[in-house]
């Protein structure tokens, strides 16, 4: 990457998540997230846990698989307005190392919440539901398709 | 403070000990997962795996014809046997040598060859030289390209105006800054080269409504609207543009745009008015074809024109409220990736905006040169007038096609040569044949413009009316 000058990738969203800034930035993000709700009084270790991570695999669900088409004005005539963040990630080329990184990133923290609620029946439910939410979309299986036409357009 | 944090770590031990068991199934699969994902995944492109097998790849070998670099060309190849035009192609023009009268070049007020232009362009050569080459956006903005978007903001009360470098490019570029992969435009057969190429570079679905028919565009309009309510959340991404001229450079038609601004309110379509021709030539004070119809100019989305017919300068501009310009200038290609029009353009076009505001009367005095010719050439046997009478560039097309093409042309080209022998230059309508998506049937335009007199154009006519008794009996 050229640090201080013009770039010429025509969508900025395909290599933007390859910035090792942005990886730490994002493990900063999820630990403060968790110190925040850690410096609440009244919520119990596992709660906090599982608060963290439902708010994190609520937030990537957004940001990387509703979220459609670009912030930027690309010059390719809107190639990417019907496919989501992680879609257009390296130009959709599977298991590049930034996709790794985010499919790794949720299951860590889903152990570690695993562990730290004691391995509870309830937070193992709501936990593995959300964990799903943001694995499955990460399949090379469903790159591109929409399940019952959801979030199509 | 030690003992607290070993009695908790010791609980959770002790949890693991007690998972269940399908809790650590589970968690066992993700992890073979993870290490699936780190040592055994290779990247591969998704819809790209397909190959060709090796008998394919000799078969398309096989099939390829390499063509010649340059193709045998006959002698009477109109591209080699061309005319020299000395001097500017003002009213008098000098082709081969010989004085004609100009019926050809979109010179519709006189300005190209006006001393007033003239001396504004050299007073702005010499104050700012060529220019500097640079993008509008970079370094290339001069005062006088702001000054020209004003005042055309201003000449066509309209919020903003931008300009560009190229008349050509002007709508090519404009039409795919909004309309993207998905949009709808709805387009007229009959529209320009430039149109076709803005159409081209939007990528979007393009529908061609029968040329002026404004019962086919509302069918297709209603097919549209039935294809909306049945799958409303793709309707919501997609955005639906009309785009037509003002006055057709193909046909010499005007567009129906009272009916137009009413189907685009009905079905809520925004409107792109291409007025090239129309600019500086309709209308009370050269408005163009709003101002012609009385149509409210808020009611147009977008409206372009080149400045290189009735302004006789280089270049082109767009103009309409200032949310819609504005996206011009980060998203027009032709904006931000050309050098900006040299200083002395502008300049030009500032001047001849001033004399089209000074004296209105030019645009009345184009009006009866137009008609009067319309009237003369009618009922030129074997010739079809085909265009309004307020048109400054009219068509004459074969009565009878011979159904061929260039034997059709050949016969427009003989008459062209006759009147140019006789002083009077015209031109036969030029197209890229390959390229043109409706090819228009052949004809020679003949331009009008405030500079020819009453005997120029009896004289054009009487010559046209004797080569068509020649070369089409």
């Amino acid at each position: 990457m050229n640090v201080g000058v013009a770039h010429s990738e025509v969508n900025p969203n395909t290599r933007v998540m390859n910035s090792r800034g942005i990886w730490l930035t994002y493990l900063l993000l999820t630990v403060v997230l968790h110190v925040v709700l850690l410096s609440i009084p009244f919520l119990t270790v596992p709660l906090v846990w599982t608060l963290t991570n439902v708010i994190h695999n609520l937030a990537m669900y957004l940001f990387l698989h509703t979220v459609k088409g670009t912030p930027f004005e690309t010059p390719d005539q809107g190639k990417a307005r019907l496919l989501t963040h992680w879609e257009q990630m390296d130009n959709g080329i599977q298991f590049t190392s930034s996709r790794k990184f985010l499919t790794i990133s949720p299951i860590v923290l889903y152990i570690l919440t695993s562990f730290y609620t004691k391995y509870d029946p309830t937070h193992f439910f709501i936990n593995t539901c959300s964990l799903l939410s943001v694995l499955l979309p990460k399949l090379p299986q469903f790159h591109g398709v929409r399940v019952f036409g959801i979030n199509k357009y | 403070m030690a003992a607290g944090q070993q009695w908790v770590l010791v609980e959770m031990v002790q949890a693991f000990y007690e998972a269940p068991a399908y809790h650590l199934i589970l968690e066992g699969i993700l992890i073979l997962w993870i290490v699936r994902l780190l040592f055994f995944s290779k990247t591969y492109k998704p819809h790209e795996t397909y190959k060709l097998t090796e008998k394919e790849k000799e078969d398309l070998i096989e099939e390829w014809q390499p063509e010649p670099l340059v193709p045998p060309v006959s002698k009477d190849h109109p591209s080699l046997n061309y005319d020299v035009v000395t001097g500017p192609p003002s009213h008098k023009i000098i082709i081969n040598g010989k004085e004609c009268t100009n019926f050809a070049s979109f010179n519709f007020l006189g300005l190209l060859d006006s001393d007033r232009v003239k001396d504004k362009a050299l007073a702005s050569l010499k104050k700012y030289g060529v220019g500097t080459c640079g993008p509008r956006g970079f370094y290339g903005t001069f005062d006088v390209h702001l000054e020209l978007e004003s005042r055309l903001a201003k000449f066509m009360r309209t919020e903003e105006a931008i300009i560009y470098s190229y008349g050509f490019a002007t709508i090519a570029s404009a039409i795919p800054a909004y309309s993207k992969r998905g949009d709808i435009i709805f387009v007229d057969e009959a529209a320009c080269f430039s149109i076709q190429k803005g159409l081209q570079a939007s990528r979007s679905f393009i529908k061609y409504f029968k040329h002026n028919d404004m019962e086919d565009l509302e069918r297709l309009l209603k097919e549209q609207e039935l294809e909306d309510q049945k799958n409303p959340r793709k309707a919501r991404v997609t955005r639906k543009f009309i785009v037509v001229e003002g006055l057709y450079i193909n046909t010499a038609d005007v567009c129906p745009l009272p009916e137009l601004v009413r189907l685009k309110y009905k079905y809520k379509v925004r409107i792109f008015l291409e007025e090239s021709m129309s600019f500086g030539v309709l209308g009370e004070h050269g408005k163009g074809v709003t101002e012609h119809f009385g149509v409210n100019i808020d009611d147009i989305d977008l409206i372009s024109a080149n400045m290189e017919n009735a302004v006789a300068s280089i270049g082109g501009f767009c103009c309409g409220r200032s949310f819609v310009i504005d996206h011009q200038r980060l998203s027009g290609q032709g904006y931000c990736f050309s050098a900006s029009l040299p200083p002395m353009l502008a300049a030009a076009a500032i001047e001849a905006l001033s004399i089209m505001e000074e004296d209105p009367e030019i645009f009345s005095v184009l009006k009866r040169r137009c008609s009067q010719v319309h009237q003369a050439l009618q009922g030129i046997p074997g010739l079809k007038l085909v265009g309004v009478p307020f048109s400054p560039a009219l068509h004459l097309q074969l009565e009878r096609s011979s159904g061929c093409r260039s034997s059709d042309l050949q016969l427009l080209r003989s008459i062209v040569d006759h009147c140019l022998d006789r002083h009077v230059a015209l031109t036969v309508a030029r197209y890229l044949e390959k390229e043109e998506r409706f090819m228009p049937p052949p004809s020679i335009r003949v331009v009008v413009t405030v500079e020819q007199t009453d005997e120029d154009i009896q004289k054009a006519v009487s010559c046209i009316r004797e080569a068509a008794s020649i070369f089409l009996r």
